[in-house]
């Protein structure tokens, strides 16, 4: 299958002051087209890094990061900012819907930054996707007006507007409970198999991990261990996990 | 291109919606703009509205659109004069006639006046030297054996009148000593008016009344004589093109000068604020201020002060009483004071004890009872005035002119600045400035020949020249229009003596000849107002009027109106600096509070802004969304200002603002300001406007556009 994403030794320092943090300490990852990955481990383990790296929203220190074989490392700023538009669709932890702008409008905004197409193709495509994460009656409301599970079917509609080819997801329903987190996944997972979208998402919860094709636990910055989402639960990931190599 | 609309729609969907959805800053960011908008466009517009007023005001009464005036002068040219009371040091320009032919020649120049400005002391109407002269024309007439019973009745009155003129005096004296040290007042003087006060002395007057009236004149009179000196700073002119070419003047009292003749007009603020019986003018000022700005003596400090003044200081009018007034005052003020009180001192004083409710009634008593037994002026229309000036090289050079009226500018009534300088005729002034004019250097020649070259030495002078006095102030110029007071006078140019050519000369025949036009023209100016056309052609007209001088070899300086008013033309841009500035400054506040807000709105707006930008969108979509935010609130808000500021111009502009006091006439050029609005000020508060937004949103944009899409992930570490 072809490889999507392609990170080879990276590593990510961040100046904190006078200290240098290592974020990332040297992380070889290959995503396959298609794949449902999720990336796993507790706090300071560098799973929000080692997206951000994916994601195109940051360049790593060394090694490299390939996305959809380009090295991010070797693409200017705006260029960065192309590939995030056509390429990746993200959905936050905390939604960051626009909160001025409609339903409607937020899903609509990748396509208008896009100017690939017309007004009408626009509104097709957007009120499809709102009938198919179930908003197809709420595309004018506000996000204020929406639950916090509703609100991330709009932040996934707005992800997977433009059909990126990959879509990433820091943590989707650590803010939601767990039946609405679970019909999220479900959406998820669905949208996956169906536009064969790639979906790569952190999260440090076991339930979660579960749905996933695979798990890429990771700890202090470094790679632990790549398991079937049923080995994972059953590693148990909230556990601290031993360094790197001991396993 | 579609696409681009769509994009630009959404981010002006982005930013109307951000406005609405933080009002807080909407408005107090849209509320600065509003109110500097409005404040640019009603200052600029009372700013501009002063300053053409100014300009209307300058232009109108003295200055003309251009002053041209030799380019030799050692100090530039001050129309309007300065603070100093020295004028400026000129150099002349010879030929007046060849000044006007060559500046009439330039297109667009109306008309040319000529001009020179100088000061003047005016040892005019000093009571006791009228009260004296009258007492020595009845005396004279009665020992001709001429003298009627009602001039015998009269020098009996008159007596009395400088009797008691010199007990007030000797008042004077006595206040003056207690206030001083004992040893500046001379105690010749003292002994001098104790002397003349004392009954022995008038015991011995009719016996020998020439000898007593000398001894008065000389010993007397000069004792009391500064108080009374005016200073007067006058225009030399043609009386005609001056009138011709500045319309707004008009003749208020008595008739112009006619053409060709010698003469003096007063400025009517002049006459009244100076000329006039001061408890009188000041009644005036109280009664203005009561009836046309509403204001109250008991309220007003400086009614207050009128009241105080025109209360204590009755000398004035005591010093014009004589026996038979003296009477008739203490009968009508005891009349209508209610007041068994013989002291006419203490009566007035009472009188003129006004307040708000016996003001009207006491103000019409005045004007119908006792005025008419009073000289309101010191100088009348008709008098002959007798004008010392210094003239360049230091000495004092007199002329006698006939004083024809008075006259002021419409709209310009109430203002001191343009009413301060009075009118003469060319011949006059040149005579005072010192130059030696070809009829001057004829009439020395002959008044030489007639006295064989005879010097008058300074130090006797005065003595001969008393003399003059008596022989010159005859029948030929009945009472009062004789009322000349001769004092020091040039060596070799005034006649020394009272006889046959010289008297001739100095007397009726100067003051009556009749000048012909070329005799104006050709002789000496310091200046010449130029009127044009079109005033918005000042500058190039000044650059043609100096180019023409050089082609004709005559050394011309063109200044413009404003330069050549000296301090009050340095006002008007003193005004625009003052404006400037402030709009300045309110506008760098405005620039530090707006950057402010929007920075805060900025910095709460990180994760909206990431996101963004995560999701695709470039940093320059970033930077016009926040830009069309604040064009937007600059266009509204702005907008909204402009048309409220032109709303407060029209209003001001139809009812005006009345002139808060005397002195603003002269900058409202009327008695109120009417506001016009003017685009140019609506345009500059749009442009300040937006500038000042699109400045105050630079660095705001600068930290939403570095606002990393990583920031969009708040979401702790994972």
């Amino acid at each position: 299958m072809k490889t999507i994403v392609s990170v080879k030794n990276a590593t990510k320092d961040y100046a904190l002051g006078k200290v240098t943090v290592q974020a990332l300490r040297g992380v070889d990852l290959e995503v396959a087209e298609g794949e449902f990955l999720s990336i796993a481990g507790p706090s300071g383990s560098g799973k929000t890094t080692l997206l951000n790296l994916i994601g195109c929203v940051d360049t790593p220190t060394s090694g490299t990061v390939e996305v959809a074989g380009k090295d991010t490392r070797k693409l200017s700023e705006r260029e960065l900012t192309e590939l995030r538009l056509n390429t990746i669709g993200f959905i936050f932890q905390s939604f960051n819907l626009v909160s001025v702008l409609s339903v409607f409008q937020n899903v609509e905004l990748p396509l208008l930054l896009q100017r690939k197409l017309s007004t009408p193709e626009r509104s097709a495509r957007v009120r499809a996707l709102l009938e198919r994460v179930g908003l197809g009656e709420h595309a004018r409301h506000r996000p204020s007006e929406l639950s916090g599970g509703q609100r991330q079917r709009v932040a996934i509609a707005r992800a997977l507007v433009t059909r990126p080819q990959l879509v990433l997801a820091d943590e989707p329903t650590a803010n939601l409970d767990s039946v609405t987190g679970q019909n999220i996944l479900d959406l998820m997972k669905e949208l996956n198999h169906t536009e064969r979208t790639t979906f790569i998402f952190s999260t440090h919860d076991a339930q979660v991990m579960a749905h996933a094709s695979s798990v890429v636990r990771l700890a202090d910055g470094k790679f632990v261990d790549r398991l079937s989402a049923a080995d994972a639960v059953a590693a148990g990931v909230n556990r601290r996990l031993p360094t790197a190599g001991v396993s | 291109m579609q696409g681009q609309i769509a994009t630009l729609a959404v981010i002006a969907k982005i930013a109307f919606r951000n406005l609405f959805a933080s009002r807080l800053k909407t408005m107090i960011v849209g509320g600065i703009i509003l109110f500097g908008a409005m404040l640019v466009v009603v200052g600029g517009s009372f700013v501009d509205s002063i300053v053409a007023g100014m300009r209307r005001s300058i232009v109108g009464s003295v200055a003309g659109h251009i002053q041209v005036y030799s380019s030799q002068s050692k100090d530039p040219l001050e129309v309007m004069g300065g603070f100093s009371l020295e004028a400026p040091d000129l150099a002349a320009l010879d030929d007046f006639a060849k000044v006007r032919e060559v500046l009439q020649a330039i297109p667009g120049v109306k008309s040319v006046v000529p001009m020179g400005v100088n000061g003047a002391i005016v040892p005019s109407g000093n009571t006791i030297d009228v009260a004296l002269a009258r007492l020595r024309d009845l005396v004279r007439r009665k020992l001709a054996g001429k003298a009627s019973p009602a001039d015998l009745a009269a020098y009996q009155a008159e007596k009395g009148h400088v009797h008691q003129i010199l007990s007030v005096l000797q008042g004077d004296i006595k206040n003056a000593r207690q206030l001083q040290d004992e040893k500046a007042l001379s105690p010749e003087d003292a002994a001098a008016v104790t002397k003349a006060v004392s009954p022995a002395f008038w015991a011995s007057f009719d016996k020998d009344p020439l000898d007593s009236l000398e001894f008065l004149e000389n010993r007397i009179a000069p004792q009391a004589i500064d108080a009374d000196m005016l200073f007067l700073r006058y225009v030399g002119t043609d009386p005609a093109v001056f009138a011709r070419s500045f319309d707004r003047m008009k003749i208020v009292d008595g008739t112009t000068i006619p053409e060709g003749k010698r003469g003096f007009l007063f400025a009517k603020f002049v006459y009244e604020d100076q000329v006039k019986l001061k408890t009188a003018r000041r009644l005036d000022k109280i009664k203005i201020a009561r009836n046309e700005r509403g204001e109250k003596i008991a309220q007003d400090p400086e009614l207050k002060r009128y009241v105080r003044e025109n209360s204590n200081q009755v000398r004035e009018i005591l010093l014009q009483l004589d026996e038979p007034k003296t009477a008739l005052f203490r009968t009508k003020l005891q009349g209508k004071l209610g007041s068994a009180e013989t002291d006419v001192a203490k009566l007035l004083s009472a009188f003129f004890q006004t307040d708000d409710a016996n003001f009207d009634d006491r103000y019409q008593f005045f004007y119908a009872e006792l005025a008419p037994a009073l000289e309101l002026y010191r100088i009348r229309i008709g008098d002959t005035l007798t004008i010392k000036a210094f003239t360049r090289s230091g000495y004092v050079q007199s002329v006698n002119v006939h004083v024809y009226g008075t006259f002021d500018f419409t709209g310009l009534e109430k203002s001191p600045q343009a009413g301060a300088l009075n009118l003469m005729d060319m011949v006059s002034f040149r005579d005072l400035y010192g130059f030696l004019t070809a009829e001057r250097e004829k009439e020395i020649g002959e008044l030489k020949k007639a006295m064989n070259a005879r010097e008058i030495s300074r130090d006797n002078a005065e003595a001969e020249l008393f003399g003059t006095k008596e022989a010159a102030a005859p029948e030929a110029t009945p009472e009062p229009a004789g009322r000349t007071i001769v004092a020091e006078a040039t060596p070799g140019v005034r006649p020394p003596e009272g006889e046959g050519i010289a008297s001739k000369l100095a007397r009726e025949d100067l003051v009556n000849r009749v000048y012909n036009p070329d005799q104006l023209e050709a002789g000496a100016v310091l200046n010449a107002a130029v009127i044009l056309a079109d005033e918005r052609k000042i500058p190039e007209t000044i650059v043609a009027i100096e180019a023409a001088g050089k082609r004709a070899g005559l050394p011309l300086k063109a200044i413009t109106w404003q330069e050549a008013s000296g301090f009050i033309g340095q006002l008007v841009m003193a005004f625009q600096a003052v404006l400037i500035v402030l709009v300045l400054i309110i506008f760098l506040v405005a620039l530090v509070i707006i950057s402010n807000a929007l920075v805060m709105a900025t910095l709460q707006r990180v994760q909206e802004i990431g996101t963004l930008r995560a999701v695709g969108a470039q940093r320059r979509f970033i930077l016009a969304m926040l830009l069309l935010e604040s064009l937007v609130v600059a266009a509204v808000f702005g907008g909204a200002g402009v048309i409220l500021g032109a709303l407060v111009v029209s209003v001001i502009g139809k009812v005006g603002i009345p002139a808060p006091n005397d002195v603003s006439y002269f900058f409202f050029s009327g008695p109120r300001l009417h506001l016009t609005l003017g685009t140019s000020n609506l345009i500059s508060a749009l442009v300040i406007v937006f500038v000042v937004s699109g400045l105050s949103s630079l660095y705001p944009a600068w930290l939403a556009m570095r606002v990393n899409p990583r920031q969009a992930m708040q979401a702790e570490e994972g």
